[in-house]
């Protein structure tokens, strides 16, 4: 019996500490990377006999540059802070510091002009944090927008112009372009 | 009646160059029109040709600016410290040691005693002690003068800290793009003192500064990158953060940053001297430490006449390689954008 317990509870564990460690799960595709926004415009040529991708010298020399970047240090800033972790850590730090000092400077301000200023910059802060998360900081329409009617203009044969991102992925696979299509009456972002 | 006509702008500069600064017949209409007239060209100059710019500023002005810089903080040095020499101490020590620390970087590097793999986190270090020691500063300087509380600088010094850390390249950045802007406050506390009538009109005169740069921003912010394809304008676009930035046009940021060292270079080496705030120029005897009767005569005029040396061998240097003495020049000129401080704080 008590081996039978000791057999069952050694199982548990195994099974259980798989859990945790994903046990022999597959490596998840490594994520494209960003590597540059640029515009991109839709046509058809009823001559033609290929697709055919048009790229800008300009846009050329750019990708190529970020594409040289790529293999060092092409992270963002955001992707900088996030991969960063000890100096966000220390940013936190001094962060925690900047706001101890403040409530110390603020209680032993006996002034009223420091008090009243203080209250306007709370309350002007205030007034821009309520007025970020309404309006969702500074963010346009979603890119998808520009691209809702690109079947009517495939069909009429007109030109549909929007936002690209040229992300770049390992191997080497055809070239693939994602138009963002959203079902009219979904439930997503319109 | 004053009427602002540039055609007079040489003789007001005239008349200021000859110390009559209090001359009624430059009015406060004549200083606007040189002050937007200079901002005008050298926004005008900076957008057209930005790396032609950035080069012949730097090879004219750079070296004299900093001889009339050294000049005037002699002017502003007292003969005795008094109760400020804790100050001066800090100040002198911080100005020293963040010089040393600041070009001992590239030199280990180039010597091969670090691999620049910390070069951020070393960045970042290098600005916090930097902000650390001016916050010092200011509360020294606070404690000076009654009736002042400045303590406010602590969580403000933590905050500029912490967005440091979060990004001390471009925090780095930042300090190239606004140490140029210092200059025109040490130029505002000197017109306070010594021409308070045209103060008014420099502030006016300040506000025409962000329509300059938006201006700048409209005009240039769709131009194609400069042709950085030699060491020399890779250098330039770099120093101005094209590689920071990169998708902002990298002849804005040359344009921008060159506009901002012209109005610098224009603050300290034409408009402090033409008010009268570093003194008579060649007089020794004009500066405290010299002046007072346990002064140093001779020591300063040796100093000020070896800093005349070292702006010629700075113009040689430029002369026979452009690239690397403006590399060895914006290293070692962090002494100067340092010692800014501690001596603005004395204006306030």
């Amino acid at each position: 019996m008590k081996r039978t317990l000791f057999a069952s509870a050694a199982v548990l564990a195994l099974l259980a500490s798989a859990i945790f460690a994903f046990a022999d799960i597959a490596r998840p595709k490594p994520a494209p990377r960003g590597l540059l926004y640029s515009g991109l415009t839709i046509t058809t040529d009823s001559k033609a006999y290929e697709a055919r991708l048009i790229i800008s010298e300009g846009t050329l020399k750019h990708l190529q540059e970020a594409a040289a970047r790529s293999g060092g240090d092409n992270a963002g800033l955001s992707e900088k802070i996030m991969h960063s972790s000890s100096r966000t850590i220390v940013a936190g730090v001094f962060m925690f510091l900047a706001i101890s000092f403040a409530g110390i400077w603020f209680a032993r301000s006996s002034e009223k002009r420091h008090t009243r200023a203080i209250a306007a910059v709370i309350l002007v802060a205030a007034i821009f944090g309520i007025g970020t998360i309404i309006v969702r900081a500074n963010a346009g329409p979603p890119g998808y927008i520009r691209w809702q009617n690109l079947p009517q203009a495939l069909k009429d044969g007109k030109e549909t112009s929007g936002g690209v991102s040229i992300d770049l992925v390992p191997g080497d696979d055809n070239l693939k372009l994602i138009i963002p299509m959203r079902k009219s009456g979904g439930s997503g972002e319109e | 009646m004053n009427t602002f006509d540039l055609s007079s702008t040489p003789s007001a500069l005239a008349a200021l160059a000859h110390g009559r600064a209090s001359d009624p017949r430059v009015s406060a209409k004549r200083f606007a029109a040189i002050v937007l007239a200079g901002g005008l060209l050298s926004a005008a100059l900076a957008s057209w040709l930005p790396l032609q710019m950035s080069i012949a500023t730097v090879f004219l002005f750079a070296g004299p600016h900093n001889w009339f810089e050294a000049r005037y903080f002699l002017m502003r040095l007292p003969a005795r410290f008094g109760r400020s020499r804790n100050f001066f101490l800090l100040a002198f020590a911080g100005i020293g040691i963040l010089t040393a620390a600041y070009i001992s970087f590239p030199a280990l590097y180039y010597a091969n005693l670090w691999s620049g793999a910390n070069w951020t986190d070393a960045i970042a270090i290098w600005n916090t002690v930097m902000l650390l020691w001016i916050a010092a500063l200011v509360l020294m300087r606070g404690r000076q003068q009654a009736n002042r509380d400045w303590f406010w600088v602590v969580p403000v010094t933590f905050v500029l800290c912490s967005l440091n850390w979060l990004g001390p390249e471009v925090f780095s950045l930042a300090i190239v793009y606004l140490h140029p802007l210092v200059a025109l406050w040490f130029l505002e506390r000197h017109l306070r003192r010594n021409k308070p009538e045209w103060v008014r009109t420099y502030h006016r005169c300040l506000l025409f500064l962000p329509l300059l740069a938006a201006a700048m921003l409209w005009q240039l912010a769709r131009t194609p990158a400069l042709t950085d394809d030699n060491g020399l304008f890779w250098r330039i676009t770099q120093h101005a953060g094209a590689e920071l930035l990169p998708n902002v046009s990298s002849h804005l940021l040359v344009s921008m940053h060159v506009f901002l060292e012209m109005l610098h270079y224009g603050v300290w080496i034409f408009a402090l001297p033409l008010i009268g705030a570093t003194g008579a120029i060649w007089q020794v005897k004009s500066i405290p430490l010299a002046k007072h009767s346990r002064g140093f005569p001779k020591l300063i005029a040796a100093f000020l006449l070896c800093g005349l040396f070292a702006v010629g061998v700075l113009w040689f240097g430029f002369a026979a390689n452009y690239t690397l003495t403006r590399d060895i020049y914006f290293t070692i000129a962090m002494a100067h954008v340092l010692a800014e401080a501690p001596f603005l704080l004395r204006m306030l």
